[in-house]
């Protein structure tokens, strides 16, 4: 039925001229043709489309038939596929290329990834071939082809692990490579000048700078010793190659938060076209997974690499948690070629300066993972160790103003007695961790937060680094040479720390006491009801705490209290010693 | 010695021959950048601080292995100079050459790669080589039409600079042709500089100033005092000038995150009027600034509950309204019809936004849109009589352009003797007048209506 048909029409339209077939013509042909497919007679429509007087026909009306034969050579085990791939040949040669373009995106657009890769792997080829049949006036199509592509690609899983990208599950991997393949032509006549080559030329560049956020922002990259060959490492590589040989220069790229004119503010085109987490991948591939490197001048220096960067770790830390990771590592290795002690304070002047490194703690005191926490301290110690002397005085006041966490607060602490510690060793005297800037400083640490009810179990790292950095001063400096200008200051700190701590140490004390009379009393009395309190860590309860561990707890802040207070005496005698001399 | 040879030294060594032959050029004289002079310089001049420079270059470690060089990547490479951009060695090096000057650095770890060096490339603590040419240098250009081109005399201190908003204190000097006509000190808002009588290209030039610069400002008669020149100064139209600025103190003004939603409000309320009082000065440049300063504080802003929101929008909705007028009188159509379209997306049916973008597209010659926009003038409000005009105007536009081109058709091959006989006759009146008046020539309008006033 349909295959007459299909002759029927064929044959009236061999006698007709290419612009006279009627739009009947058109869907009787399209109907027809896509039904013979579906029921499995490709023989004869290849037949057809092969006939030498039937070129015409198909070359205005052919394209009609992709989607049937696409979904014949998707699913592969067709028995006609033979037949089908040879009809989806001749089409790809003889049909006019604006309408196979149509004809093979529309067939690209899938929903799940199996489908999603396998219509890649099977249309970028003739897509391809298509574009280039379009000589010179592809621009536009090209820029819609890249489009629908990477709409695609982004739409598959990435591979997280080394095994996964090996195994390459979901086909992302096999999909970037066939899409480096897809634009390397285009890009050689873009390199060449041929044709339009500046449209070309934008296309290609907004798709490089597309696939830098996706797939390629989050899929962490693995280096040569973990991955020899990794496929996902190729394809940066290769977005880095392309964007040279279109004639953009990865280091202005790289540079352009500090590099770019002045603009119109309040427009937002530019970020369109340069998106800001692109540029920062930009950095991240060439900072720390050593990309380009061939092409990459490498003679900016430290300082400026650096402070460029931490507009894009800024950047990436703000987008979200996933990306973290790539936001650290780009620090730690701007951080890594810094000399030591060499960053000045001006630095600080740039607002990326503070937020970076607060971020950075925000996620050392929040973050689930553990690796990331530990990298985070190590960073954090890394910066500290870059800044001079000045720079160091302002950070540390800085984060003891706004890092609100004790652990925080107690490393900063001790990063302050090492500094001193520095400072007061001969030859290094410097104006900052001695003498009168030191004590506005330490005003900010020898205080208990809230006076002499702060709790000193929640503040015990704070707590306890301030004690041990005051017992390191009155152990260090003496009296008669007051180095630090602790001995004039005592005074003042007796008032601010040590008798609220001494209250508040007496206080806590009395109340655990009690409450711990209390639960012992109250076992003995109910010794059949075994959980009494509930426990919940942020939103996740934890098993109900028996009596007994809460015994143990108390006890255990009982000890937590005599610690303190054993150090807080020593200092005690040591003043009195001291000061007796 | 050959300074490319390939003969692999010590630190010490290489020292002590380069020590021999070159000079050292760094300040404290330590050594720590010898430069030996392979072919001098063609003139005298030498590049300045902040200047674009452009180089080839070659670096090598001491054992001869080449680590980095532009020639192999077919490009030289620019950078601006003296500003911790490159290497120190770079900068102290370039700083002293001169143009064309073709010569080798021998510089020390501190000066290059330091202790840690480069990834897979320098070693730590390398000395390195550096074969120099200095291809050109110029100013460096801080507006991307090239209007202000700075060269800076004395390089100020620290990473800030003075915002819009900000308060500054400069001294001034300056020149036309050679010739002195203004010197003072003076203090003004960024972005205010011409209620003290500065031009925009100094207004504009101060975010890239840091404390204590002394540098030079060399401005297009759109940055300078245009197509009026200044009078008082005795500057005629269309002067070049220079101007010399030292930035001595300034208080920046807070930024966009360091305010909160009413703060912006506020201050918009503000910078409004202080734009529609430079609009109706005829300054539009400047009125331009003050209502993006507006977009760029608000863009983003989202505000919470419905009446705070709706305020958000009505204050971006009048700044692009008014970012269109001036866009029209600064004859940068394309802005006026993005402006509009900010408005149009927010309030569909503005009658303000849809006739100026109409006003727009027809000084581009799209005579049917423009018409399209007119016509939906006339449905939101059917007695507006300007616009009614306007339509009248497309309609004829659309005739004559039809009339045009079938004249061009009709007999084509005449035509084109013809034009091969009067080539060269000028033949687009509208485009010619719109290049003629774009260095500030903005008081001459055709027709006055009345939605011509910024709200």
């Amino acid at each position: 039925m349909a295959l007459e048909q299909l002759s029927d029409v064929v044959q009236r339209c061999q006698v007709l001229s290419d612009d006279g077939y009627a739009a009947e013509d058109h869907d009787v042909f399209t109907i027809a043709g896509r039904t013979c497919i579906e029921e499995g007679n490709s023989v004869q429509v290849l037949s057809i489309v092969l006939d030498e007087q039937n070129q015409d026909i198909v070359r205005s009306m052919g394209w009609n038939l992709l989607p049937p034969l696409i979904q014949v050579l998707l699913k592969k085990e067709d028995k006609n596929l033979p037949q089908c791939l040879a009809i989806f040949n001749h089409l790809l040669e003889t049909c006019r290329p604006k309408e196979l373009l149509i004809g093979l995106l529309e067939q690209l657009e899938q929903d799940d990834p199996d489908p999603i890769a396998e219509s890649l792997h099977l249309l970028l080829n003739p897509l391809q071939k298509v574009l280039l049949r379009l000589g010179s006036r592809k621009a536009s199509s090209l820029g819609m082809t890249l489009s629908s592509v990477l709409d695609q690609v982004a739409k598959l899983p990435l591979p997280h692990t080394k095994e996964q990208e090996e195994d390459d599950v979901f086909s992302l991997c096999r999909s970037c490579t066939e899409l480096t393949a897809f634009v390397r032509p285009f890009v050689h006549e873009v390199r060449l000048n041929l044709f339009n080559s500046s449209a070309n030329g934008v296309f290609l560049f907004c798709s490089c700078m597309q696939t830098l956020t996706r797939p390629l922002l989050e899929a962490q990259l693995k280096d040569p010793d973990t991955l020899p060959v990794s496929p996902l490492r190729n394809f940066a590589t290769e977005i880095l190659n392309t964007l040279s040989a279109i004639g953009q220069s990865l280091s202005s790229l790289v540079f352009q938060p500090l590099l770019k004119r002045k603009q119109a503010p309040g427009f937002l085109e530019e970020e369109v076209r340069y998106p800001k987490e692109s540029l920062a991948n930009l950095a991240h591939l060439v900072f720390v997974h050593h990309l380009a490197a061939d092409t990459f001048p490498s003679v900016f220096s430290p300082v400026f690499c650096l402070r460029c960067n931490m507009e894009h770790i800024s950047q990436l830390s703000s987008v979200f948690e996933g990306v973290f990771p790539i936001a650290q590592e780009l620090y730690e290795k701007s951080l890594v070629r810094v000399v030591d002690g060499s960053l000045p304070a001006d630095l600080l002047q740039i607002k990326t300066f503070l937020t970076v490194p607060q971020n950075l703690v925000k996620v050392m005191t929040m973050c689930q993972r553990h690796d990331l926490r530990t990298k985070g301290l190590k960073v954090l110690q890394l910066s500290i160790d870059k800044f001079d002397t000045g720079a160091k005085y302002y950070f540390f006041q800085y984060m003891l103003k706004t890092s609100r966490h004790s652990g925080v607060e107690g490393y900063i602490i001790k990063n302050i007695r090492n500094q001193i510690d520095v400072a007061l060793q001969p030859g290094n005297s410097n104006t900052w961790f001695q003498g009168v800037h030191l004590l506005p400083l330490l005003r900010k640490v020898l205080i208990l937060p809230d006076g002499p009810e702060t709790d000193l179990l929640q503040y015990l790292d704070r707590v306890m680094e301030s004690l041990n950095l005051l017992r390191y001063l009155v152990i260090r400096d003496k009296v008669t040479e007051n180095q630090t200008g602790i001995w004039t200051e005592l005074y003042k700190v007796e008032d601010t720390f040590m008798k609220p701590l001494r209250v508040g140490l007496n206080m806590s004390r009395a109340h655990y006491e009690r409450e711990l009379h209390d639960t012992v009393e109250t076992k003995k009395s109910k010794a059949k009801e075994e959980s009494i309190l509930s426990v919940a860590v942020g939103d996740e309860k934890l098993p109900n705490m028996t009596s007994d561990s809460h015994v143990q707890a108390l006890h255990s802040a009982l000890h937590t209290f005599d610690m303190i207070e054993s150090v807080l005496v020593r200092i005690e005698e040591l003043v009195e010693v001291k000061e007796n001399l | 010695m050959t300074t490319d040879q390939e003969l692999p030294m010590d630190a010490q060594s290489a020292t002590a021959m380069f020590a021999a032959k070159g000079i050292d050029v760094t300040p404290s004289k330590d050594q720590g950048v010898i430069k030996v002079v392979k072919h001098p310089g063609l003139d005298g001049e030498r590049p300045m601080v902040g200047d674009r420079v452009t180089v080839h270059y070659t670096g090598k470690l001491l054992t001869g292995k080449k680590f980095d060089c532009s020639r192999d990547r077919k490009e030289p490479f620019s950078f601006n100079l003296g500003k911790g951009q490159v290497l120190k060695a770079w900068d102290i090096g370039v700083m002293s050459m001169q143009k064309g000057e073709v010569c080798t650095l021998l510089c020390k770890p501190e000066y290059a790669y330091g202790p840690s060096g480069s990834p897979n490339k320098i070693p730590p603590r390398s000395p390195v080589l550096f074969q120099m040419e200095l291809l050109k240098f110029e100013g460096e250009m801080l507006t991307d039409d090239g209007g202000i081109t700075r060269r800076i005399k004395v390089k100020g201190d620290g990473y800030t600079n003075p915002n819009d908003g900000a308060s500054v204190d400069v001294h001034l000097e300056g020149s036309c042709g050679g010739r002195l006509f203004d010197c003072r000190d003076v203090s003004f808002v960024v972005s205010e500089a011409e209620d003290k009588g500065v031009p925009l290209g100094v207004d504009r030039a101060m975010d890239k100033m840091q404390r204590g610069e002394c540098c030079l400002l060399y401005l297009k008669p759109k940055y300078g005092f245009g197509s009026e020149g200044k009078p008082e100064y005795k500057i005629g139209p269309h002067k070049d000038i220079v101007y010399e600025v030292t930035l001595k103190d300034f208080k920046r003004a807070k930024e966009s995150w360091e305010m909160d939603l009413n703060e912006k409000l506020d201050l918009a309320h503000g910078v409004k009027h202080k734009g529609n009082q430079y609009f109706k000065a005829g300054l539009y440049f400047q009125a331009v600034i003050q209502y993006q300063r507006i977009v760029c504080w608000l863009e983003m802003e989202c505000g919470s509950g419905i009446e705070q929101q709706k305020k958000i929008q009505e204050v971006l909705l009048t700044s692009h309204l008014n970012l269109a007028l001036c866009f029209l009188r600064i004859k940068e159509f394309s802005q006026v019809v993005e402006n509009c379209n900010k408005v149009i997306e927010i309030e569909e049916s503005n009658e303000k936004a849809l006739y100026r973008r109409g006003e727009a597209r027809l000084l581009r010659n799209e005579f049917t849109l423009a018409l399209a926009d007119f016509q939906q003038v006339l449905q939101v409000n059917p007695t507006n009589r300007a616009a009614r005009a306007q339509i009248s105007i497309c309609q004829s536009r659309i005739k004559e352009h039809h009339e045009q081109d079938k004249k061009t058709y009709a007999n084509m091959f005449q035509k084109f003797a013809e034009r091969d006989a009067e080539f060269g006759k000028p033949k687009r009146r509208r485009d010619d007048n719109k290049r003629s008046s774009m260095n500030g020539e903005v008081g001459i309008k055709r027709r006055r209506r009345s939605q011509d006033c910024p709200s």
